[in-house]
């Protein structure tokens, strides 16, 4: 490319002998055509080119490489630009016919260039690019691609639609309507924000709906966390665990029972009053059975009911079957002793303290540290929500990346409208809607597309430079399962594993809790693959054979490369 | 020569740069009278410490200058230093007062230093250690402050392992295998009475006999690199190169400059050649390993083509940039580490990927040439002499190099794209280090196709050449200093950065210089067309 200027550039005879020969055989030249494979136009697209991609490397380095595809490299304009370079390319060497022997290494690097261009395009139309994710021993024949879409499953009839989400960086309004479902804005950077929402439903005043937001905090760390009780509460559970710590978050009319320090340490809780009581209030019997376990019966809206307090908190009824899911229920204080528990009600909490052997129950007032029996830990009631849902709600931001990992913006959402309510799916967290009575499943993904055949990985091996932390190698053992039985490979850098047209190369790895390796592997369809490495020997050599076309040239003193400017086939 | 008039001026102020980087001389402040049997001779011992065996001289230095930001500490060297601390972990007092700089404001703050003062003491420094954990664990974002409190708790942990005695690992030999103990376990008492009897030094006398022992087993290779470093080639070279310029430029002897030349070559050729044989691998891994061989390149480059072309200007723009990589090898030690470690996994044992680097690599050689004329071309025209004619006839040779260059550079990129094929099974990612290679190349072609338009005269071209190996300068150093992300992991450091941004601003004043001072005459003379 570098040098067809210098091959065109020629005496003014000659290029005046040229136009002429170029009439006599046929060849017009238009204007367009000479606009389009002249170098100014080249010089043009070349200088835009390098702009377009000067921008795209400094998006990739501040809102990473997702989010500099989706906004540089993989849009239309930017096409459109390289496909310019195309047209750029053809025409100049289409005004450059017919041929001539000095321009020889010209036409070749032109044509290598017009055959990587046709290559890409191939790779882009048909190829694939994906990847694979191995966890130990476990089947997998799915291959992630970069598409993302919505699929909807109707789990009753087994049924799936996809819906393929558009390639943006921004936030974007899909409205598209599938059946009674409206897609509305799509988020493909989102950062998910806290917020108190009104519910949606109606509830029975006996019902506990609160949520509550504390923070745990002794001198070394803090933990925020919120507590919800809220049937319509997806991201907010009633259960929390940190380190030893085990959180039970309970309704606040079960409060006062566990400050009770009652003998039996036995509370039974109603839930259709929303009330509590313990078996001391009630004067109620607490017998042992022959087995050495307490047992007692209450009487609850007729019914008699039997509970072992030490075994299960379900009662069982006159036939001695269990009834999971009864109105009546009952805690033993005894069985939450022994580990640290701590009690949530909202505005109260309770909690066991060896020292004293007693338990406590303590109101709790916004921003007033309570004293817990647990490494000097203090507890702060922050905020006290009685009907209101806490939620997350995903925002639209611009992503930032540091280090090759997402710190801002790495969750993708799209809001889903439904009989007048929205919702938001995201790709971390799935959606289940009755609709008209119907259950569906909305999930937020990448697409996919299944292998012919499976993989299992069977070993993964990592060496270690020696005496440090840091990766050598890695290397997967893997059994490949087609129609041809199972054979084993081995898949390590710079050795791949060829497939039934599929390339399966090493990636990366990653590591889980257990310790277990889950080995990456990149897969890969590129039928431009010998177009584009033809074009590109063609480039090289084409631009040796040009210069030394034109070192001959000049040796003989046929042309002077820099007195001469340019003479391009003149307007027919 | 034609310019050798003017180049007086340049070599005169590189001359001035390299005095001013010298390094000043020691105050003798508290000389360490107590070294025990810390002598510079432990150099030659094999460490296995970064993932591979090396010198103890090399380790040495490179931690005592991670930790002080200087190889020596007062009248100790580094070796001596590092065995005086490990020796700290078996009671053996010393009295060094190691100090780390702290030259970020908020480390500063937080380490509540007396106003003014920008180092601590590493003994507090360590005090330090649980307060800094907590404050890096805090930070969720990583800015400036953090990275520097990082690196701070970073050398207080090292400084504590080797107060410790951990960080000195020497070899223990039982059985034709190789254990690599900690100092602390190493000289054990019944050994060091044992050898007593026999010796006066019995502390060397165990651990040089330990070595020998090892040296059987494991062989030797890291005497080699002992000796290499001790040859202090980079210097060498450098003074070479500087006296081949003088020659060439000041005293207008050819045939001597040539000899230095060739003396340059050798020397930087042996340079490479030991560097890959204690490597294992091709010299061009990380920035400094590139900085070296591009220089190489350039001059390899321009004796030949110099010798064809029978120009003598091609061996002064070889030399003066060989001149420029080597004070950067020598100098910017802060920002090009001399350190051999391992590669990443997908760095290693390819055979594309060194053609590929080693083609990027040489093409940027050759571009820098293009650089060398262009800007000397320009500053010769505004402030001395250059008919027009000499104008012309040099940018001639400006287009040879551009045209090795630009060859050599697509070649490259091609070339990347069939590692990353091999390697990843995709030809072209938008990784930025290809992005911006790429766009060097582009932006080099718009200059040599607008060259053949009326866009680009010579009055234009040149300072067009000289200003587009910014683009070079950004593919090849701020991917890595300025963007820092992607697959490419040469190396990251903070002094990158600045060193760009200054070379960007002096190359863009040189051409706002030379060519305002030309007056209106831009643009009007225009190729026949």
């Amino acid at each position: 490319m570098s040098t067809k200027q210098e091959s065109a550039s020629i005496h003014l005879n000659d290029s005046k002998a040229k136009s002429s020969t170029k009439k006599g055989t046929g060849f017009n030249v238009t204007k367009l055509e000479k606009t389009l494979g002249g170098l100014k136009f080249a010089v043009i697209l070349l200088s835009l080119f390098a702009l377009a991609m000067v921008v795209g490397t400094f998006f990739e380095s501040y809102f990473g490489t997702d989010f500099a595809n989706r906004t540089v490299y993989k849009t239309w304009p930017f096409m459109l630009l390289q496909f310019g370079m195309f047209i750029s390319i053809t025409f100049a060497a289409f005004l450059r016919l017919p041929p001539k022997k000095r321009l020889y290494g010209f036409y070749t690097i032109h044509a290598g260039l017009i055959i990587i261009g046709a290559g890409s395009f191939m790779t882009y139309y048909a190829g694939v690019d994906g990847s694979l994710v191995l966890p130990p021993n476990t089947p997998n024949r799915e291959v992630i691609l970069s598409d993302d879409v919505l699929k909807i499953r109707f789990p009753d009839e087994g049924r799936l639609v996809s819906f393929k989400l558009p390639y943006t960086g921004f936030s974007t309004n899909i409205d598209e309507v599938y059946q009674d479902i409206k897609l509305g804005r799509y988020l493909p950077f989102a950062e998910k924000e806290f917020r108190w929402q009104e519910p949606r439903q109606k509830y029975q005043p006996s019902e506990p709906l609160h949520s509550t937001q504390y923070t745990l905090a002794n001198e070394m760390v803090a933990q925020d966390f919120t507590l919800s009780l809220h049937p319509e509460s997806i991201e907010f559970e009633s259960n929390l665990t940190l380190g030893p710590l085990t959180i039970h978050y309970l309704p606040d009319s079960l409060a006062q029972c566990f400050g009770q320090n009652n003998p039996s340490k036995l509370i039974l809780w109603d839930r259709s009053q929303a009330s509590c009581y313990t078996p001391e209030d009630k004067k109620i019997a607490i017998k042992k059975a022959d087995s050495g376990r307490r047992f007692l019966v209450v009487e609850h809206k007729g019914d008699l009911l039997s509970f072992f307090p030490d075994v299960s908190p379900w009662p069982l009824d006159q036939e001695m079957k269990v009834k999971r899911g009864a109105e009546l229920r009952i805690f033993s204080k005894k069985l939450f002793e022994e580990k640290p528990n701590l009690f949530l009600f909202g505005q109260a909490t309770a909690f066991y303290d060896k020292d004293e052997d007693q338990w406590f129950q303590k109101p709790l007032k916004r921003n007033q540290p309570v004293e817990i029996p647990w490494m000097g830990f203090e507890l702060i009631m922050e905020n006290h929500q009685i009907s209101k849902v806490p939620s997350l709600v995903p925002t639209k931001v611009l992503p930032i990346q540091k280090n090759n990992e997402m710190i801002k913006g790495s969750t993708r959402a799209l809001e889903l409208i439904v009989q007048d309510q929205s919702y938001w799916v995201t790709n971390d967290q799935p959606v289940q809607l009755l609709i008209n009575g119907k259950r569906v499943v909305f999930l937020l993904q990448k697409e996919s597309l299944k292998l012919p055949f499976e993989f299992v990985l069977t070993r993964f091996k990592m060496e270690k430079d020696p005496g440090t932390n840091r990766a050598a190698s890695y290397e997967s053992f893997v059994r490949l399962f087609s129609e041809n039985g199972p054979e084993n490979h081995h898949i390590y850098m710079n050795n791949p594993l060829k497939h039934q047209g599929f390339t399966f190369y090493q990636a990366s790895y990653s590591q889980d809790r257990q310790g277990n390796y889950s080995s990456t592997l990149s897969v890969n369809v590129d039928p431009g693959r010998p177009f584009k490495y033809a074009g590109s020997l063609m480039l090289v050599f084409g631009s040796m054979w040009h210069y030394w076309l034109n070192f001959r040239r000049r040796k003989k003193g046929k042309v002077s490369p820099l007195v001469a400017g340019l003479e391009e086939p003149p307007v027919s | 020569m034609l310019m050798a008039r003017n180049l007086k001026y340049l070599f005169t102020f590189f001359a001035l740069c390299l005095f001013m980087a010298s390094p000043q001389s020691l105050a003798d402040g508290n000389r360490v009278e107590q070294t025990y049997f810390c002598q510079d001779e432990l150099g030659a011992i094999p460490i296995r410490q970064g993932g591979r065996v090396k010198p103890l001289l090399v380790h040495a230095n490179e931690i005592i200058k991670y930790l002080s930001g200087k190889k020596s500490y007062q009248n100790l060297s580094a070796v001596q230093t590092f065995c005086l601390l490990s020796l700290q972990g078996m009671d053996l007092a010393n009295t060094i007062k190691l100090s780390a700089r702290v030259d970020h404001v908020d480390a500063q703050k937080f380490l509540e230093l007396p106003e003014g003062t920008k180092t601590i003491a590493f003994k507090d420094l360590v005090e330090e250690i649980p307060r800094l954990q907590r404050e890096v664990r805090k930070q969720k974002i990583q800015d400036s402050r953090t990275k520097a409190l990082q690196t701070l708790l970073s050398q207080a942990a090292l400084y504590r392992e080797i107060t410790g005695g951990q960080n000195w690992l020497l070899p223990a030999v039982t059985n034709q295998r190789v254990d690599w103990i900690p100092v602390t376990s190493f000289l054990r008492e019944d050994k060091i009475l044992e050898a007593k009897r026999i010796s006066q030094d019995p502390f060397t006398k165990v651990i040089f006999d330990e070595v020998e022992r090892y040296k059987k087993v494991a062989g030797d290779k890291h005497v080699m690199e002992y000796h290499f470093v001790k040859a202090k080639l980079p210097l060498v070279s450098m003074l070479l190169t500087l006296l081949a310029l003088a020659c060439l430029t000041l005293f207008k002897k050819f045939t001597l400059a040539l000899v230095f030349s060739f003396s340059t070559i050798a020397v930087q050729l042996a340079l490479i050649t030991v560097r890959i044989l204690i490597s294992g691998r091709a010299p061009i891994t990380n920035m400094y390993e590139t900085v070296m061989f591009s220089g190489f390149g350039a001059l390899f480059l321009a004796m030949i083509v110099g010798h064809y072309k029978k120009e003598r200007v091609y061996i002064y723009m070889g030399l003066m940039y060989n001149a420029c990589t080597l004070m950067m090898m020598n100098f910017a030690t802060g920002m090009l580490s001399e350190s051999i470690s391992p590669l990443v996994p997908v760095l290693r044992d390819n055979f594309w990927l060194s053609t590929h680097v080693t083609t990027i690599i040489m093409s940027y050689g050759a571009l820098a040439l293009s650089w060398i004329l262009a800007n000397t071309i320009l500053i010769k025209k505004r402030f001395g002499e250059l008919s027009r004619q000499d104008e012309v006839y040099y940018s001639d040779h400006i287009y040879t190099t551009l045209k090795w260059g630009t060859i050599m550079l697509g070649a490259g990129i091609i070339l990347g794209g069939v590692w990353a094929d091999y390697s990843w099974g995709r030809f072209w990612g938008w990784d930025p280090k290809e992005t911006w290679s790429l766009i060097a190349f582009v932006i080099y072609m718009a200059i040599l196709h607008g060259r053949y338009t009326s866009w680009i005269p010579h009055k234009r071209f040149i300072p067009l050449v000289a200003g587009a190996f910014m683009s070079i300068m950004m593919a090849w150093f701020g991917v890595n200093y300025i963007l820092a992300s992607g697959l490419h992991s040469y190396g990251f450091s903070e002094g990158g950065a600045l060193f760009l941004g200054s070379f960007f601003l002096i190359q863009t004043g040189i051409i706002i210089i030379t060519t305002l001072g030309q007056g209106g005459s831009i643009g009007s003379e225009q190729t026949s067309s």
